[in-house]
C-alpha cells in the first residue's frame, strides 16, 4: 500500500475543481538536512480530497521537519511537492503556502502574547499596509471559529497571554480556520488542548473533511489516530515506510513500521508491574485550598509511589503541582523533608527539601534554546563539577553521559545546540537535568506531552526505576491510559478541589474519565 | 483609596501613564521652582528646547517595538546631520525654502533609516553594532560638511522655533508623528509592527512579512529624525558637527522611561513623548533651583533612577500573599 506514483501520472496543473476526489497534495521523494543531520531521507505521500492522513513516527522521524516543508518555512533539498496538481516552485515562504491553501497549525503554540484574541486569529492575513478583510467581518469569523472550538470563547479583545494554554492553541486553530483551507495540517495541535476543544476539533476536521478539505494530521496519541485517520503513513529515520488503509492501521501494525523490528510490544500494554514500595512520607499538604471556595486538600505522599492527577484541564491539578512545589497555594501548608516535617514557601525552599519541578512548557518555562545540551543539562547541578572556583567540564560530560544511556537521548554531541534535538529528546535533557539534583519528589508537569511512543516507553521505565528507588513520582497528565498504565493512585480534579481519589486496584479508564466528570463509575 | 487603586489599575493598562503623571507631576514642580515657568510667553522657547529631544525618542521607538532587541542607535547623530544640512547646505545654497528643505530633510532620514533597516532586519546583523557603524559614518560626514560652528536660518525656521501664528511652532513638530501614527494605526501596519515584535516566530508562522515590517520600522523612525533634525535647526537655527551624539542615548532611555519594552511588542508614542519630558522636567526643575553645574550630572543621574524606580514600583503588579493560616 505504499504510495509511491511518479509525478508523470499526475495530470499536468489539472484545476482542483474538476477533480472533487481527487488528490490535493503529493510529496515525492522529499529529502532535507540540516547540516551533518539528514532530518528527511525520502518521504513520498498523497492527501486526498476529504481524507484524514495521519503521519506518524518516532521523534527524530522526521515529521516536524515535513511539516515545515509543507508549511513554508524550510526550502528541500531534494524530491518535490505538488499541490493540487501543480509542482510548488518559486522561494518557499509561510504566506505563498497558505496563498495555495496549505494551511499549518504548529506543535508549538504560536500566538502573539500581548495582541488581542482577534488579532492572533487574522494574524498574517493583512498586508503590510492594506488591509484585506473588514473589521466586523474579523470579528464575525473569529467569533464564528472560536465558539466553534470552544464551549465559552474567550472574549476578542483580550490578549493572548491571560488565556489559558488550550484556549492559546484554540487560537492558533481558528487562525488556521478562517483562512478556508484546502489542506489543513495539524502538527501535534492536539496535546496542547484539554479534553473538551479536542473533541470540539475532532467534529470541526469531519465537517471539513465532508466540504473535501484534506487534513494531515499528527499525533502521538494512537487512540486520536484511531478515531480520526482515514490512511496512516509511518515514517521511519526520515522515509515514509508504509502508507496503511483504515482496516491494516491497527496500533501493533504501526508500532512495528515505526520502529522496524517485530518484537516490540504495542503501546497500550502495561508495563511490567513492579514490587510496589510504601516508604515514608515526603511530601504532604494541610488545609491547602486552591482558591478561596475550594474544599481544603489534605493527601499525603510516600516515597516510591507514582501518584498521578487528573482531571479536565484547567480543574486544578495544574495549581496543585504548582501548590506542591510551593508556589501558587491560596490556604494551607505543604511539608517536605524528612518525615514531611518541613513547610515549603517557595519554589527554592522546596528545591532544597529534594522537591523537584518540571515544567510543562518546554519552549517557554525549561530550554535555554541559545545554550548546548551540556549547558542545559547542568544548570541547576553544576556546582557538583566544581574543583575550587573552577567548573571541569569532563565531570559534567560524564554525568550527562550516565543520562544519555539510561534515558536514551539520542545526540551527536554533547555541545550540539538543545534546539537542534527532536521535541522528545529536548525533554529527556530536561528530565535528565533534573534527576541529576537527585531529587526526592520529582513533580512532572505533562512530561510525555508530544513525545512519540518510543520516548515514552523510555520515560515510564525511568520513572518506575525511579519509584524503585523510594522517589516519589508525582505527575500530572492529560493521557487517561498513562494513569490507567502507571499510577499507584490517581487524584482526580474538579472545579479545583479534589473530588476522587482511584487507587491502582480501581484504576480504568472509565473509572478516570466518570471522575472527571464527577460521576461515579 | 478604593479610588486610587482603580487609578494606578487604569494606567497599568497603559505603562505610559505612570510616565504621564511623573511628568505632570516634575511640571507642577517646576512651576513652583519658578513661577516663570507658567507664563504662556516663555513656552515656545521651552518647547522649541524639549522638541528635537522628544522627536528624538519618537523616532527611536518604532524600532524598539519590532523587536529581536532591534534598536537604532544612529538616530542622535541622524538628526543632527539632518540640521547641518539644512542650516550649511541648504539655506546657503538658496534651497532653504521649506517646500524643498522639508521634503530633503525627511528623505536623508528615510533613506538612513532605511539602510539601517536592511542592515539589521534584511541582512541580519546585530542592531546595536550596524547602527553603531551607521552612526560613525553619519557623525563623519556631518564634520566634514561643517567643520566649525555655523548659523543660518529662513523666516519659517524662525517661526517654527517661535511661534507659527498663536501656537509655539516646536508643539506643531511634535504633533506631526502623531499624526502620522494615527495614518498608520488606519491600515494594518501598526498592528502587524506590534505582532511581530510580540512575536516574531508566530507572525512569520503566519504569513507576516517580518523582515519588510521591520525594514519599515526602521524606515520610519529615520523619517522621524527627520522631522526632529527640523526641530533641532528650528531651536538652534545653527549647526554643531560635535553635538552629534548628544541625543542618542538620552532618547533610548525616554523610551523606555515610556514604558516601551525593549523587547519590543509593547510600548508606545506618547510614552516615549512622555518618557522625555520627566527626562527635560528634571533638567529644567535643576536648572531653576540653580544646582551646582559641578553636580548637575550627578542629581540628575539620581532623580532619573528614581523616577524609574516610582513608575516600576506602580506598574508591578501587587505581590499578593494571602496565607491566612
Amino acid at each position: 500500500m505504499t504510495a509511491a506514483r511518479a509525478p508523470a501520472a499526475v495530470p499536468p496543473a489539472a484545476p482542483h475543481k474538476a477533480q472533487p476526489a481527487g488528490i490535493l497534495l503529493e510529496v515525492h521523494g522529499l529529502a532535507k538536512a540540516f547540516g551533518p543531520t539528514r532530518a528527511l531521507r525520502s518521504c513520498t505521500f498523497e492527501l486526498r480530497a476529504g481524507e484524514v492522513h495521519a503521519i506518524v513516527g518516532e521523534n527524530g522521524s522526521g515529521k516536524s521537519t515535513l511539516v515545515k516543508i509543507l508549511a513554508g518555512v524550510h526550502r528541500p533539498d531534494a524530491g518535490e511537492v505538488a499541490i493540487g496538481g501543480r509542482r510548488v516552485r518559486g522561494r518557499p515562504s509561510p504566506r505563498a503556502a497558505q496563498e495555495s491553501g496549505v494551511v499549518t497549525v504548529f506543535q508549538e503554540v504560536l500566538v502573539v502574547g500581548p495582541q488581542p484574541v482577534l488579532e492572533n486569529v487574522w494574524l498574517g492575513t493583512d498586508g503590510v499596509f492594506a488591509r484585506r478583510v473588514p473589521v466586523a467581518e474579523k470579528r464575525r469569523r473569529a467569533e464564528e471559529a472560536l465558539g466553534e472550538l470552544l464551549v465559552t470563547p474567550p472574549p476578542l479583545d483580550v490578549p493572548a497571554e491571560a488565556l489559558s494554554l488550550s484556549d492559546r492553541q484554540a487560537c492558533c486553530i481558528a487562525r488556521a480556520l478562517v483562512r478556508d483551507p484546502r489542506v489543513l495540517i495539524l502538527d501535534e495541535s492536539t496535546s496542547a488542548l484539554d479534553v473538551a476543544t479536542r473533541d470540539r476539533l475532532f467534529a470541526t476536521i469531519q465537517r471539513l473533511c465532508a466540504q473535501g478539505v484534506g487534513v494531515i494530521f499528527i499525533s502521538h496519541r494512537m487512540d486520536e489516530i484511531q478515531e480520526l485517520a482515514d490512511r496512516v503513513t509511518v515514517l521511519r529515520s526520515g522515509q515514509s515506510v508504509a502508507t496503511l488503509g483504515r482496516g491494516d492501521a491497527d496500533t501493533g501494525v504501526i508500532v512495528r513500521h515505526m520502529t522496524g523490528e517485530d518484537h516490540l510490544t504495542a503501546g497500550v500494554e502495561t508495563v511490567p508491574s513492579r514490587a510496589r514500595v510504601r516508604g515514608e512520607a515526603l511530601l504532604s499538604t494541610e488545609g491547602l485550598r486552591l482558591h478561596p471556595a475550594a474544599e481544603p486538600i489534605d493527601v499525603e505522599i510516600h516515597g516510591g509511589e507514582l501518584v498521578g492527577l487528573a482531571g479536565l484541564e484547567g480543574h486544578g491539578q495544574d495549581a496543585f503541582l504548582q501548590a506542591l512545589r510551593g508556589a501558587g497555594a491560596n490556604a494551607g501548608r505543604v511539608m517536605a523533608g524528612e518525615e514531611a516535617r518541613t513547610e515549603i514557601g517557595s519554589p527554592l525552599e522546596a528545591f532544597r527539601a529534594g522537591v523537584v519541578y518540571v515544567p510543562r512548557d518546554r519552549r517557554a518555562e525549561s530550554v535555554f534554546p541559545t545554550l548546548s545540551v551540556l549547558e542545559n543539562f547542568s544548570v541547576p547541578t553544576l556546582g557538583s563539577d566544581r574543583r575550587a572556583a573552577l567548573v571541569r567540564w569532563r565531570a559534567t560530560r560524564r554525568r550527562l553521559g550516565e543520562y544519555v544511556q539510561r534515558l536514551g537521548i539520542r545526540l551527536a554531541h554533547p555541545n550540539q545546540p538543545i534546539v537542534a534535538l527532536s521535541g522528545g529528546n529536548q525533554q529527556k535533557v530536561i528530565l535528565a537535568r533534573w534527576l541529576a539534583a537527585r531529587p526526592r519528589v520529582l513533580l512532572l508537569n505533562d512530561p510525555t506531552r508530544g513525545v512519540d511512543l518510543g520516548a515514552k516507553r523510555d520515560l515510564y521505565r525511568v520513572l518506575e526505576q525511579l519509584a524503585g528507588q523510594g522517589v516519589a513520582v508525582v505527575m500530572v497528565s492529560t493521557e487517561v491510559d498513562e494513569h490507567v498504565e502507571l499510577m499507584d493512585r490517581v487524584l482526580v480534579f474538579r472545579e479545583g478541589s479534589l473530588s476522587r481519589t482511584l487507587s491502582r486496584e480501581q484504576l480504568s479508564r472509565t473509572a478516570l474519565i466518570s471522575a472527571f466528570f464527577g460521576e461515579s463509575a | 483609596m478604593r479610588r486610587g487603586q482603580a487609578l494606578i489599575d487604569t494606567l497599568r493598562a497603559r505603562p505610559w501613564g505612570f510616565a504621564a503623571v511623573i511628568a505632570i507631576a516634575l511640571l507642577i514642580a517646576n512651576v513652583v521652582a519658578r513661577s516663570s515657568f507658567a507664563t504662556p510667553s516663555s513656552w515656545p522657547a521651552t518647547l522649541a528646547t524639549f522638541a528635537p529631544f522628544a522627536l528624538a525618542a519618537m523616532a527611536s521607538t518604532p524600532q524598539i517595538l519590532s523587536g529581536a532587541g532591534n534598536i537604532d542607535i544612529s538616530i542622535g547623530p541622524l538628526l543632527n546631520l539632518i540640521n547641518i544640512v539644512i542650516v550649511a547646505v541648504l539655506i546657503p545654497h538658496g534651497l532653504g525654502s521649506p517646500w524643498v528643505a522639508v521634503p530633503i530633510a525627511l528623505g536623508i532620514g528615510a533613506v538612513v533609516g532605511a539602510i539601517n533597516g536592511v542592515l539589521v532586519a534584511g541582512m541580519r546583523f546585530q542592531a546595536v553594532l550596524a547602527t553603531l557603524c551607521t552612526l560613525f559614518v553619519l557623525e563623519g560626514v556631518a564634520q566634514k560638511i561643517l567643520p566649525n560652528p555655523t548659523t543660518g536660518t529662513a523666516s519659517w525656521l524662525a517661526h517654527l522655533g517661535n511661534k507659527v501664528g498663536p501656537i509655539p511652532g516646536a508643539l506643531i513638530l511634535i504633533v506631526v508623528p502623531f499624526l502620522l501614527w494615527f495614518a498608520l494605526g488606519r491600515t494594518a501596519y501598526l498592528r502587524t509592527l506590534f505582532s511581530v515584535g510580540g512575536d516574531d516566530a508566530a507572525s512569520f508562522s503566519a504569513g507576516v512579512n517580518v523582515t519588510a515590517v521591520r525594514v519599515i520600522a526602521f524606515t520610519l523612525g529615520g523619517v522621524l529624525a527627520g522631522v526632529a533634525g527640523i526641530a533641532l535647526a528650528a531651536a538652534t537655527q545653527s549647526g554643531d558637527a560635535s553635538q552629534a551624539i548628544q541625543y542618542t542615548l538620552p532618547a533610548l532611555a525616554a523610551v523606555a522611561i515610556g514604558g516601551t519594552s525593549l523587547l519590543g511588542g509593547r510600548g508606545s508614542l506618547i510614552g516615549s513623548v512622555a518618557g522625555a519630558a520627566i527626562m527635560f522636567l528634571i533638567q529644567t526643575l535643576l536648572d531653576s533651583l540653580a544646582v551646582s553645574d559641578l553636580w548637575l550630572q550627578v542629581v540628575y543621574g539620581m532623580l532619573l533612577l528614581l523616577a524609574i524606580v516610582f513608575s516600576s514600583m506602580l506598574a508591578a503588579p501587587r505581590a499578593v500573599k494571602a496565607r491566612t493560616a
